[in-house]
């Protein structure tokens, strides 16, 4: 059953999706994460039953931050989990065909939406070439740092005409185009064409389309707002944005709280008039599952009453 | 005299508008007029880089523009640095910081430790992915007044807890102050976990380190 796009389309007041990823569906299936980070039927299994032992409205297709870093070049170890190990050295390692078989599996099995994650160009150019470096150069050479964009944005549309093929949803994370990072000045210059081209694409195949961003985010609202996105995944949801927000209940609640603690949090959360209730960033590996059903649990409860 | 302060204000502003080449180029031009290395330090350079610091903190920097400024710093810090070292007898404060283990984004850990040093902390940076043992090991050796720890991704939170839990087992938490910083951790994380303190951003962590080592 599709209890988001209700919410998109402002029929209902809220849907739930705490931010549940491929490397805590392996964990609490007693999967490694290093064999499931390169097969496609493993990722498509272990978020099947992440999604069998939550039950929550939405699935997230995101195995790690670095699928398409690590294709055009990027060194990637993934024990335990995923971790880049420099900017652009090598040849290229793709995973983007495991990701599409993935979805494709999913979009069989599961019978909520599917979104798929993938990297905003600007991050992506990031770890291409080193953040650090790349941070600089925006500044120092910024003619450079748009032809890094560039490439990354042209491997960007290649991948996502294939996902959207096979139906998925999507969701951008670009965490370095962050305002606890980067100026909005930077953000408009550089990080906000990119993703307005690729949300363009997202919205004439007709699918859903959500962005997130961590930290501060408070200045780049008015320039998130005009990029038609449906979904806005957000540190804070008590800024004020047009776009439907996602969030609620901070990554540490949810990692080191107690029920009542995501409880009072959710509630919070719930005055917002229309939401995706979720957690912050992305559900940390060893969170308790009983911290995920209670987040679960209370919000079928909520609906019911 | 005039001459001299407008040298020690051009360095500063050297500094503040990222420029690291002119920073090193007055650095060594004041060297040469006789000015000491210690009141380049103390009346250019950290000034400069607390600037810099307060910047960022009102969200007119951000991180681009203290990478910057931290090598401009840096290119002046490296010239006086060894002279005053030959000099000095007073003992400094000593902080280590590292990124946890499984976490290679060292930026924020970068910035953090750059106003430290420029506080006039006695600083040890163990990079990224550190391990629990490296840490443990640095502690037993150093004897640190703080140590500093930086996260940025939710997978490797728990080590700064595994950290802290290590610390108590080797009954070496009581002589230590712990702090902790980054992207997913906030101030009530840093209260479950045990650490003395947690800092927002670069000049929080400092007056932060300041706070807890008086007395």
């Amino acid at each position: 059953m599709d209890r988001i796009t209700p919410v998109i389309n402002k029929d209902s007041h809220f849907a739930i999706f705490p931010i549940v990823c491929v490397d805590h569906c392996a964990h609490i299936a007693n999967v490694k994460f290093s064999d499931v980070a390169i097969d496609g039927e493993k990722i498509a299994q272990v978020l099947t039953h992440g999604y069998n032992c939550y039950q929550y409205d939405m699935v997230l297709l995101f195995l790690d931050a670095y699928i398409e870093a690590q294709a055009l070049g990027c060194p990637v170890r993934f024990t335990p989990y995923s971790t880049l190990l420099g900017p652009r050295s090598i040849q290229g390692f793709d995973r983007t065909n495991e990701i599409i078989k993935a979805a494709q599996i999913l979009m069989e099995k599961i019978k909520v939406p599917l979104f798929v994650s993938i990297k905003g160009p600007f991050t992506l150019a990031s770890f291409l070439t080193g953040m650090q470096d790349f941070l600089k150069m925006l500044l120092k050479d910024p003619t450079h740092a748009k032809a890094v964009i560039e490439q990354a944005l042209d491997f960007q549309t290649k991948y996502l005409e294939r996902l959207l093929e096979v139906g998925a949803n999507i969701f951008i994370g670009d965490p370095v185009a962050s305002a606890t990072v980067i100026s909005p000045v930077v953000f408009r210059d550089f990080a906000y064409e990119p993703l307005k081209i690729l949300l363009s694409m997202i919205r004439k195949k007709g699918a859903l389309s959500g962005i997130h961003i961590c930290g501060d985010t408070a200045p780049l609202i008015p320039m998130l707002d005009t990029l038609g996105t449906d979904i806005l995944s957000i540190e804070d949801i008590t800024i004020k944005s047009t776009t439907l927000k996602m969030g609620g209940v901070s990554t540490s609640t949810i990692l080191r709280g107690s029920p009542a603690d995501i409880r009072t949090e959710m509630e919070r959360a719930l005055q917002e008039p229309r939401l995706i209730l979720s957690t912050s960033c992305d559900v940390p590996v060893e969170t308790n599952p009983d911290n995920i059903k209670a987040m679960i649990g209370w919000a079928h409860e909520y609906t019911d009453n | 005299m005039q001459g001299v302060n407008l040298k020690l204000d051009e360095i500063r502003k050297a500094v503040i508008e990222m420029d690291d080449v002119k920073t090193a180029q007055l650095v060594n031009t004041a060297l040469k007029q006789g000015l000491a290395p210690q009141d380049i330090l103390n009346n250019c350079l950290i000034p400069g880089m607390k600037e810099v610091g307060e910047l960022f903190t009102r969200k007119e920097y951000y991180v681009p523009e203290v990478l910057l400024a931290s090598e401009a710093f840096y290119a002046g810090f490296n010239i006086v640095s060894p002279l005053i070292k030959s000099q000095s007898t007073e003992k400094k404060t000593k902080v280590i910081i590292g990124v946890v283990k499984g976490d290679i984004h060292d930026i924020g850990k970068n910035i953090v430790k750059v106003l430290i040093e420029a506080s006039g902390y006695d600083i040890m940076d163990l990079g990224k992915d550190v391990s629990t043992e490296r840490f443990i090991k640095a502690v037993t050796i150093e004897k640190p007044a703080v140590l500093a720890m930086s996260s940025l991704m939710t997978t490797t939170l728990v080590h700064m807890e595994e950290v802290i839990k290590e610390l108590i087992k080797k009954k070496m938490r009581r002589n230590i102050k712990v702090i902790v910083g980054g992207a997913p951790v906030n101030e009530e994380f840093a209260n479950r976990i045990g650490a003395d303190g947690y800092a927002e951003d670069a000049m929080q962590a400092v007056k932060l380190i300041k706070k807890i080592t008086i007395g």
